[in-house]
């Protein structure tokens, strides 16, 4: 029994794996955010080959589980071109790919909502590249975005658990070690489950005062 | 660094079982998470408040929570409530549940989007609740939401793959294996992305169609 | 017989109907007449239920339509054709004429469907039976439209408006059905714009306005110089409508 209860260091355990998934989803975010953008830039400007490759990565990323990803970058890659890969890193790697390959998605539908008669007006008056993205391009398509954003964001949240297959010892690692030892399921698997929730609400929630704040921004602006 | 995929030809029948075993969750788990989207979907609209909130409350933490957790907590609770039953059986069941929530909010929209004077038409010609939900509500929403339950099953295709934790040899589970007899992860597992993504690409063809199928009475006449 | 008593009915602040008392005997054709928000949908869409009364009683042959479980019965009775046909669009003309007959009145569906067809044929839409909705006209769709209701074998036929969605020529395929019906002896109350054809068909005519009943009279009265034209609310709607 003294083995299998739980203890009060159980609790140290879960907000270490709390912090191992929010900090993974957080730096996988912010670098899926910029290659996914880097991405449909590619693909606005057109720039050839590169956007062919971007466009078929793309779609196999988004099309195949994100668990066998996961395997080919943690056991693929030691093996076919003889780089050692921790599992940190191949977590790294697999969802800062497979987020960018959903932000790209939404990035190009947003972008091709502002109209490339705008973005030709914007040329036509002298602004350069640099600068008709910067001001025309960017402000309007981040409010048009900002809500598919946070639904990937929930999603990707959760797609996070998967790093736990591999060795990451993350939220859910932890779930299945206190598993293992309670022989507690439900109690388990409720409180970590209960735990992604309401990190799932909280990001929920930060987009939507984002979106709400980004809205009456360009709504003042307009005026 | 060499990319052979000769070495993988021996393993073709064990990885198509494995295939086989992904087919037939993913068509049971559609199958489930039809049924309980739309008990779900009939009780979130349902003029009861209690039953909608119930219904509202799964949704959400379903959806909400990562499909592991949720397996886990099916895989290793159920023996603990006295609840024997297969990996099989149990990833069918998670990815119905977990489905089912998804598949609820679609067929949800669908049912929102039907124009209310068509309901008004079958409410006063003297068709009870039940004929109506049955004979009108269902087919209308079933047919407009043919591409995004087509998307959900997509998803779950994709998500069937996480079986492969609970011991279940799906496709995933198939690869692992022959990746760790083979020792060429890298071939097997590229060969398995891109089977996948043919896989769902050939299923997002197929819903096009069934969706042009179904639909095909509702196009103006010329 | 349907009777309206006191019947009120407001939408939030707004009051819509004030004070409703009408009775349509079997036989009569009773049109509605009145200028746009004066009332008279809304009064139909009490008569069938659709819309909860906040005071006054209607009943159809003494089923009052506010109790659910006389509702059924006064359905069973009365059959409603909309303005925007509101067809089921998954189902063949048949299928939309014949589904509450095999649901409700539990006919054999083979019967209920060559009732269906038989019903068709008689608005001369035989060759389009197994057509959706989607690809019929307008004024075809009115007429399976007309077909669902009848095919209930109502007792009153209550019909809203039913072309002020259609053009004209289509119009006047669907006004020739219901003169028809008219002839027929069908009890019709008819809610309408088309002035001159609620004057050919209509045994008695009422003017609403604001929410209030102002004229219940004899179609010949109506239309007389000393009778409904008297009144100046009328005489000018009626002028109005003629210039339309």
């Amino acid at each position: 029994m003294r083995y299998t209860a739980f203890t009060s260091y159980d609790i140290v355990l879960l907000a270490q794996g709390l912090g191992v998934s929010l900090a993974l989803f957080l730096a996988t975010t912010i670098i899926g955010l910029l290659l996914g953008s880097l991405w449909a830039i590619i693909r606005f400007y057109r720039v050839p080959v590169l956007m062919q490759i971007v466009t078929v990565f793309a779609e196999l990323l988004k099309n195949s589980p994100v668990l066998v990803q996961l395997f080919l970058v943690f056991f693929g890659l030691p093996a076919f071109a003889r780089l050692n890969v921790t599992p940190v890193e191949a977590a790294v790697i697999t969802l800062s790919g497979n987020t960018a390959a959903f932000v790209y998605v939404i990035a190009v539908s947003a972008i091709e909502s502002i109209g490339r008669d705008q973005i030709e007006a914007a040329r036509v008056s002298g602004l350069s590249r640099w600068q008709v993205l910067r001001h025309i391009i960017a402000p309007q398509a981040m409010a048009f975005a900002i809500g598919p954003l946070t639904g990937l964001l929930v999603n990707q949240l959760q797609v996070t658990s998967l790093i736990s297959v591999i060795g990451v010892v993350d939220l859910t690692k932890i779930g299945n070690i206190l598993n293992l030892r309670t022989l507690k399921p439900f109690i388990v698997w409720a409180i970590v489950g209960g735990l992604y929730y309401v990190m799932a609400k909280l990001v929920a929630f930060g987009g939507a005062t984002l979106e709400k704040r980004l809205r009456a921004h360009t709504a003042w602006k307009g005026l | 660094m060499t990319f052979d995929l000769t070495i993988l030809a021996p393993h073709i029948p064990f990885l198509v079982k494995g295939a086989v075993l992904t087919a037939e969750a993913c068509v049971l788990a559609l199958a489930g998470s039809l049924c309980i989207g739309t008990i779900v979907a009939a009780l979130v609209t349902s003029a009861s408040p209690v039953l909608s909130r119930i219904a509202y409350i799964y949704v959400d933490l379903f959806r909400n929570i990562p499909f592991i957790v949720q397996l886990f907590f099916f895989f290793y609770g159920l023996p603990e409530i006295g609840i024997y039953v297969n990996a099989f059986a149990t990833g069918v069941i998670a990815l119905s549940i977990a489905g089912g929530a998804f598949t609820s909010d679609v067929i949800r929209s669908g049912i929102l989007s039907i124009d209310p004077g068509i309901l008004e038409a079958a409410e006063v010609s003297g068709l009870s609740k039940p004929t109506i939900f049955r004979k009108i509500v269902m087919p209308i929403a079933l047919r407009t939401s043919v591409r995004p339950l087509g998307s959900v099953f997509i998803n779950l295709i994709l998500t069937s793959s996480i079986l492969s934790t609970i011991t279940l040899n799906e496709l995933t589970g198939s690869a692992k294996i022959v990746a760790s007899d083979t020792f060429r992860p890298f071939e097997i597992y590229a060969v398995l992305l891109v089977a996948y993504a043919s896989l769902t690409y050939l299923v997002s063809l197929a819903i096009g169609a069934l969706h042009r199928y179904l639909n095909r009475d509702q196009t103006e006449a010329a | 017989m349907i009777s309206v008593r006191g019947v009120r009915k407001a939408f939030g602040t707004a009051t819509v109907l004030d004070g409703i008392d009408l009775d349509v005997h079997s036989g009569e054709v009773v049109s509605i007449l009145g200028s746009s928000g004066s009332g008279k949908s809304t009064l139909i869409r009490c008569m069938n239920g659709l819309e909860k009364l906040d005071g006054g009683r209607i009943t159809i042959d003494d089923f009052d339509v506010s109790r659910p479980k006389e509702l059924a019965e006064a359905r069973k009775r009365s059959a409603t054709v909309f303005q925007l046909f509101n067809l089921y669009p998954h189902m063949t003309a048949v299928q939309n004429i014949a589904l509450a007959p095999v649901e409700v009145l539990k006919i054999p569906r083979k019967q209920a469907e060559a009732d269906a067809r038989a019903l068709l044929d008689s608005v001369g839409l035989s060759a389009r039976a197994d057509a959706f909705p989607a690809q019929l006209s307008g004024g075809q769709r009115q007429r399976v439209g007309i077909c669902r209701a009848l095919a209930m074998k109502p007792r009153y036929l209550l019909l809203d408006e039913i072309t002020s969605a259609l053009d004209p020529e289509m119009t006047s395929d669907v006004l020739a059905i219901l003169a028809k019906l008219a002839r027929d002896g069908t009890t019709m109350v008819f809610v309408t714009h088309e002035i001159e054809f609620a004057r050919t068909i209509s045994s008695r005519i009422v003017f609403l306005d604001k929410g209030q009943l102002v004229v219940d009279l004899p179609t010949a009265e109506f239309f007389a110089a000393d009778g409904g034209m008297a009144k100046p609310r009328i005489a000018q709607f009626l002028s109005k409508m003629r210039k339309d």
